[in-house]
């Protein structure tokens, strides 16, 4: 059995918790959002022979101008980004959240997941801005919670980036300070 | 320099002198100008030629490296561990008093340590479980167990605990994920609070402490604490029921510790399979303990420390009343004893302050009462006695009476019949006519017979007729045959007996010796009889050849009727093998009146 830490980060109100909500097995009530910022859930996925379990560090959303703590994001095997396909701007602060998360965890696959794609008549996603999101190095796909479409998928294509992804860079462990 | 050398060439066809001093002068000018760097390129020239560590720079360079090295990783000791190992290994085969002498101070210290924690440990064990079985505590707790059906140990816990490591989780501190934990199978979802450990981990640091990655150590809630140890790559977080004590951390410290040595390579490669950790279980086990209140309660600690006490006091209460009970045995049997006695009558007996009191009658002839008491046993310190004296009339105090009040000589001996005093032997008059007066008047005696005391002798010839009274002629069983000690025997009876004669003859004494001759039981009374008579008379006959008059002389034939006495019957049987001598004496019919007057 092999572990995988996922961090799951969006901009608030992307609808990510309640995505994975139906999908993943849970211990901690959301509550852990408003306290310690971050609510851990796990997904079993099976990829071949192996069994991965994922977990998932649901980091709460954050308006664009509040950074995700690093503490959290680091030794990350794989990032699920989270966007809402009815609002731009959490389209376009993909990028620099990217940056943030990058800084911490080093480049580790991601995925994006567009979701509320159940709103079709809100739906903002042009083809141009999911070609822009494959050249900026994410694995784009529509989900949607209320449906479920595209969740497992998203898990999925995770569990295998994971076990293929060359290992991550090494990240040094903190130095102690005040010792 | 060949534009140097060019002149010098030439001018060498000049004088030899000058050229000489102008070479000289020139590699002069050389060292000037150059020496310095010259002697730099020949040790580089040198370095390069040999291009590899001369012992004496290694030897330079080593301690430095060392350290360096070590300070860097732990590649300098896993590299040398086989050979450090394979050394010690060698140094103990070839000479293992070295090693022995060597390590010596560590491990006397080591084994005393062992030695006094597996005491302690066996200590508390006894502790608890006396504790627990006999304490008005532990029984009350048998109570509520039987009363509402929950086992006795699941009581015992649920008041005794005061703390139980229940869970211990190994954490990989960057991601998060969970390594390893035990028990297994305890905590279903142990990835998830591992992961969430380090996430409040960091929630903490990140809150109270930015940018100084303290470390959260242990958190509360209820009567559950989790602890948190943390190292590098790796934490270790102990759930903990109850009060943790302060040793805690520090055992989960150097777990901690040891598993960043142990497993240095998979902490650092770790990449998601913790396969790898499955070994550290063992060291996470050590850290999951429960201790009960017993084993650390402060309030009495001192008391229950010493818990042992109370088996040591009921086994000397044992052995007290064992001891007792023992004593009192051994006073009733002597009491009984006492009681059977002669002379001797317990009235009353009893316990008292510690000590026996007696009172009883005791006839001063009696046994010493104490004596007796002693030789049964009894601790005669602890024993007060009052014996009010009495004269008894057992048959047994009467004789000693006697013997006492007429002091009977050796020839003498008493018996009773009924309460008939009777004397046998032989005894001067004067005794014969004073224990005829005394004796009567003792207590207890009806009368007294002296018929069969026959009339001593005077003091001279007593001696000389006791010593041959004391005589035995020894023969071979079945044997009348004088063999040399037997003659021996009859030749110093003889010297006696001349001697006798010559003092019975100035007493005027009548006197005549009577040999009496004996057999062992072995064969029928007639024959013994025969025997036994042909021994008499050869004894008689000998006798007659070594001067004694004949007519001195009788023999009478016992067989086995009238035995010689001794314990052994081995030993009767050849004392009776025999011939013995008995003195007949009185004095002459015309000295009779006068002996008897006297």
């Amino acid at each position: 059995m092999i572990q995988k830490k996922v961090c799951m980060v969006g901009v608030f109100a992307t609808g990510k918790t309640s995505l994975v909500q139906r999908f993943v097995h849970s211990l901690f009530s959301t509550k852990y959002h408003s306290t310690v910022g971050v609510k851990i859930d796990r997904k079993q996925v099976q990829v071949g022979t192996e069994q991965v379990n994922l977990l998932l560090w649901d980091i709460e959303g954050r308006t664009a101008d509040q950074e995700i703590p690093e503490s959290y994001l680091k030794g990350a095997h794989a990032v699920f980004y989270v966007a809402d396909g009815t609002r731009r701007e959490t389209i376009d602060q993909l990028f620099s959240l990217r940056d943030h998360v990058r800084s911490a965890a080093g480049d580790v696959p991601s995925i994006v997941a567009l979701n509320k794609h159940d709103l079709k008549d809100q739906w903002i996603v042009t083809p141009a801005d999911t070609a822009k999101l494959i050249t900026g190095g994410f694995h784009a796909l529509t989900t949607s919670a209320k449906s479920g479409e595209g969740v497992e998928d998203a898990f999925r294509w995770l569990a295998t980036a994971t076990l293929t992804a060359p290992p991550t860079p090494t990240v040094q462990p903190p130095v102690r300070h005040g010792n | 320099m060949p534009d140097d050398g060019a002149p010098l060439t030439e001018s060498a066809g000049g004088t030899r002198d000058v050229a000489e001093v102008s070479v000289h002068e020139l590699t002069e000018l050389r060292d000037l100008l150059f020496g310095a760097e010259r002697r730099q390129l020949d040790e580089l020239r040198r370095r390069l030629d040999t291009a590899e560590l001369t012992p004496e720079e290694l030897a330079e360079k080593l301690p430095q490296a060392i350290v360096q090295r070590s300070a860097r990783d732990r590649q300098l000791g896993i590299a040398l561990a086989p050979t450090v190992e394979n050394a010690i290994r060698e140094s103990v085969r070839r000479n293992p008093r070295e090693m022995a002498t060597a390590i010596f101070p560590v491990l006397g210290p080591a084994i005393r340590k062992a030695i006094a924690e597996t005491m302690s440990g066996l200590v508390n064990t006894i502790n608890r479980a006396i504790e627990h079985s006999l304490s008005p505590q532990g029984i009350r707790w048998r109570i509520e167990s039987w009363r509402t059906g929950v086992p006795f140990a699941q009581i015992v816990m649920r008041h005794a605990l005061v703390y139980r490591v229940e869970q211990v989780l190994l954490v990989h501190a960057e991601t998060g994920l969970l390594l390893a934990h035990v028990p297994d199978g305890s905590l279903g979802d142990a990835d998830l609070v591992s992961s969430m450990l380090t996430a409040i981990g960091d929630f903490v640091n990140d809150s109270f402490e930015p940018k100084k990655t303290g470390e959260l150590r242990a958190f509360a809630a209820g009567d559950l604490t989790v602890l948190v140890e943390t190292g590098p790559r790796a934490n270790i977080a102990a759930v903990v029921r109850g009060t943790p004590p302060d040793s805690l951390p520090a055992k989960l410290q150097s777990t901690i510790e040891t598993i960043h040595l142990e497993w240095c390579d998979p902490l650092t490669a770790f990449n998601g399979d913790a396969a790898a950790f499955t070994t550290t279980r063992p060291l996470l086990e050590d850290c999951v303990e429960t201790v009960l209140a017993t084993d650390t309660r402060a309030k009495s600690a001192g008391l229950r420390r010493f818990a042992w006490v109370i088996p040591v006091l009921l086994l000397l209460a044992g052995g007290l009343a064992w001891r007792t009970a023992r004593a009192n045995r051994q006073w009733s049997a002597a009491l009984a004893r006492l009681d059977t006695e002669p002379g001797i009558a317990v009235i009353r007996s009893e316990r008292s302050d510690g000590k026996w009191r007696i009172t009883g009658m005791r006839d001063p002839l009696a046994v010493n009462p104490s004596v007796l008491m002693a030789s049964r046993g009894v601790d005669t310190n602890e024993v007060v006695a009052h014996w009010e004296p009495y004269v008894s009339t057992e048959p047994a105090l009467l004789l000693a009476r006697a013997r006492h009040v007429l002091a009977p000589p050796g020839g003498i001996t008493l018996s009773l019949k009924g309460d008939t005093l009777v004397a046998s032997g032989r005894a001067p008059a004067f005794w014969i006519i004073r224990a005829d007066g005394l004796a009567p008047a003792l207590a207890g005696v009806g009368a007294v017979d002296l018929s069969h005391v026959t009339p001593g002798l005077p003091a001279i010839m007593e001696p000389i007729a006791a010593e041959i009274e004391s005589q035995r002629t020894l023969f071979a069983a079945g044997s009348d045959a004088l063999d040399q000690r037997a003659v021996s025997s009859i030749a110093t009876v003889a010297a006696k007996l001349r001697e006798l004669v010559k003092a019975a003859d100035a007493n005027r004494y009548d006197l005549t010796i009577q040999v009496v001759g004996r057999a062992d039981p072995t064969g029928t009374e007639k024959d013994n009889l025969a025997l036994s008579r042909r021994r008499a008379a050869v004894v008689r006959d000998r006798l007659v050849s070594l001067g004694i008059n004949a007519s001195r002389l009788s023999i009478d034939a016992s067989g086995s009727g009238d035995p010689i006495p001794a314990d052994a019957s081995a030993e009767r049987a050849r004392l009776n093998r025999s011939a013995s001598f008995t003195i007949r004496a009185q004095p002459s019919l015309n000295a009779n009146v006068a002996e008897r007057q006297r």
